[in-house]
């Protein structure tokens, strides 16, 4: 790891822990103040000159503190209307898709939308909506006409499902950690949970879970340093979604009642982890399209695929 | 709380020419016989395709030249591992001297020792099998109960080992024995290097479940194996053995192993595939895809010399979870039942029956999720 990431995350991670619970209006300004949305753009061009790993590493670390904002939403369209030689000032949006529910969207200037292949930043009319945690969702219905076609060759609904992965897997590892506390503390039959042999199971099963989503967002991270990302993003999105159907359940399940309740902070990782799951992409729509891709290809050349891809080019 | 230590797998520079160079290899050489045999390929004992690679350089990769190795360096090895693997190449016979038995004499035996096996076990002609479990100590390993007694002439060995893979094909075992008497538990057990024909070595075999002889029963009456059979020091021979576990459970045999059934399937379906079908592989693929960067990320952390006890339990327990619903999630897209001829219908019926196995070679399921639990703290 980078010297710089190290301190790009010891400083997210001590920000974001002090954002925990604020809403986006308490959020924004701290992180604007600490320059996130230019993590992505090179230092030539005033940016901190990050790459995906450095993105994956804050995302993670977002997921994790549960935080209220549309941080990697930010970093990512600043990153691409720079690609596209556009200027952005303020929050721009990111949606998924034409009719997809923007996150945040009631507090952007403009939204980056894919439409026909291409990527547009556009204007439109809000319909509030929101996740199941509250966060905004918001239906906006695009005035194509005016919007300006970007020339950039982006796959943002593959982005957001990279967000996700990265938010889960700091998410995950958090219900983890809570799940270890709680068990380790509370106290039934005469012991601690946590020497149940049962709950140990359920809880080395939970972190199981939380590792695969990390390995994998790295993977899609490096995948995306490397310039090609496709692939990896379709797996990595569908392994996740079933690590929080997975992980969700068995951290709930060891929690026993108190993880159920508004007050204790469990919910607020896993009622975000529910909606992500449907965001960025949902396991039939990548399911199709891995599945697809390897018949396409045939046993061999995945595997070949696969190889030369994690390989050094030579 | 981080549930995973990640560790970057830098390939080397060269992995493609690795790679490229072994598919040579392996078009060359690979048997044809029977593709169902391709399936739990680790398993499977063809000494003419070890001593071939052996030839060629590619076990003991990573040992010193002066005792048959190739001093590469472990990614490379790791490289050459999941190559042959996915290529469903017969490797049981020299697997476990490679992987396990070979890197203990290296660490912990004596020049003697090194000279006798592992210029064998390099050209791909000596194997090996692990002495651990016995009748009354299976995960329990500590209960060992086969004993070693020290005379004037040698280590004098009595006892039995059980679910012993490979025996019948071994030249020699690397057995766990108590050489203290009266000694409990972790304490006062050592290493031996136990040449299988030894007088008073009785082998037999226990047939599994659908027909296979893989493991064995051995029984030892009154064995003398010189004192110079003793590896490492005794009475550590607790530390050694549970040393050598993280590399038995953190190789890419863990889910890779029933690659040939996956790829099977891949190419049994045509481009108007069943949309069930092909979401179908797209799960499995995305699971196979995960579990190699998680398993490359076990491989790089060894590398650095550190050791990968509760990750490489992470991935062994998924990795096999993943081999196990590979059979039962082809079985139930595809239209064939288990007496159908095809290959991919018999592969799968191999692999549904072989699949309990999975989660109890090499460490249960239980056990792996107990080391789990420990690595979090709650035991």
């Amino acid at each position: 790891m980078s010297e710089s990431r190290t301190q790009l995350t010891e400083m997210a991670d001590g920000l974001f822990a002090e954002l925990r619970g604020q809403g986006f209006d308490a959020i924004w300004p701290r992180l604007e103040e600490a320059g996130f949305g230019l993590l992505l753009l090179p230092e030539t061009e005033g940016g901190f000159g990050g790459d995906f790993g450095d993105l994956a590493a804050v995302m993670r670390l977002a997921g994790f503190h549960a935080l209220a904002a549309p941080l990697g939403e930010h970093v990512l369209t600043q990153w691409l209307l720079n690609e596209g030689g556009l200027g952005g000032e303020g929050f721009t949006a990111l949606a998924s898709g034409l009719n997809s529910p923007v996150p945040w969207g009631r507090h952007a200037d403009r939204v980056l939308v894919p439409a026909e292949g291409r990527t547009f930043l556009a204007r439109g009319t809000v319909t509030e909506g929101a996740s199941p945690v509250g966060e905004p969702r918001d239906v906006i219905t695009f005035e194509m006409d005016s919007a300006e076609s970007l020339d950039i060759e982006a796959n943002l609904l593959g982005l957001v499902a990279f967000l996700r992965v990265c938010q889960t897997a700091g998410a995950l590892d958090a219900a983890l950690a809570l799940a270890v506390d709680y068990c380790s503390q509370r106290v039934q039959f005469g012991r601690t949970l946590s020497q149940f042999q049962a709950v140990q199971h359920s809880i080395a099963l939970l972190a199981s879970e939380a590792a695969a989503v990390n390995c994998a967002a790295t993977g899609v991270a490096e995948a995306l340093d490397r310039g090609d990302a496709d692939f990896e993003i379709a797996a990595a999105k569908l392994r996740t979604n079933t690590a929080i159907k997975t992980g969700c359940a068995l951290a709930h399940q060891v929690h026993g009642a108190i993880g159920f309740t508004q007050e204790y902070p469990l919910n607020e990782l896993t009622r975000r982890m529910m909606g992500w799951r449907s965001e960025g992409g949902n396991d039939a729509y990548w399911s199709a399209r891995i599945g697809g891709q390897a018949i396409a290809w045939g046993s061999e050349s995945l595997w070949d695929e696969l190889t030369r891809r994690t390989d050094p080019k030579s | 709380m981080q549930s995973f230590a990640h560790y970057a797998f830098i390939a080397p520079q060269n992995a493609q020419q690795i790679r490229q160079e072994l598919r040579a290899f392996l078009a060359e050489h690979l048997p044809q016989g029977d593709p169902v045999l391709k399936a739990n390929c680790w398993m499977n004992f063809d000494p003419q395709f070890s001593r071939e690679l052996g030839r060629a350089g590619y076990i003991g990769m990573l040992w010193p030249k002066e005792y048959g190795g190739h001093e590469r360096n472990p990614l490379e090895r790791y490289i050459v591992l999941e190559e042959l693997l996915a290529a469903s190449a017969p490797v049981g016979a020299h697997w476990i001297a490679d992987r396990q038995t070979g890197p203990l004499i290296l660490r912990y035996g004596t020049e003697e020792q090194r000279r006798k096996y592992l210029p064998g076990m390099a050209a791909g002609e000596i194997y090996s099998c692990i002495g651990l479990s016995e009748p009354n100590s299976g995960s329990d390993l500590a209960s060992v109960r086969t004993s070693a007694r020290k005379t004037d002439n040698g280590w004098l060995i009595n006892g039995q080992k059980i679910w012993t893979s490979g025996a019948h094909h071994s030249h020699v075992m690397l057995a766990l024995v108590r050489s203290e008497q009266g000694s409990d538990r972790q304490r006062g057990l050592s290493q031996f290097l136990i040449d299988l024909d030894t007088p008073g070595i009785t082998i037999r075999p226990i047939v599994d479940m659908f027909g296979g002889h893989h493991f064995n029963e051995v029984f030892f009456e009154d064995v003398l194996v010189p004192h110079g059979a003793l590896i490492g020091t005794e009475g550590e021979g607790w530390k050694q053995a549970t040393s050598e576990l993280a590399l038995e459970r953190s190789g890419p045999e863990r889910y890779l192993s029933s690659h040939a059934l996956l790829a099977e399937l891949i190419d049994s379906v045509g481009p108007d595939a069943d949309p069930l079908l092909v979401t179908t592989i797209g799960k499995l693929v995305s699971d196979m895809w995960t579990l190699r960067h998680m398993s490359m990320s076990v491989a790089a952390k060894l590398a650095a010399g550190q050791d990968p006890m509760v990750e490489a339990s992470i991935v062994k327990d998924l990795g096999c979870s993943f081999e196990q619903d590979l059979p039962v999630a082809v079985q139930a897209v595809v239209d064939a039942d288990l007496a159908d001829s095809s290959t991919l219908a018999r592969m799968m019926a191999v692999l549904l029956q072989a699949a309990p196995s999975f989660s109890l070679r090499g460490g249960t399921r239980e056990v792996l999720r107990g080391i789990i639990a420990r690595g979090l703290g709650l035991r």
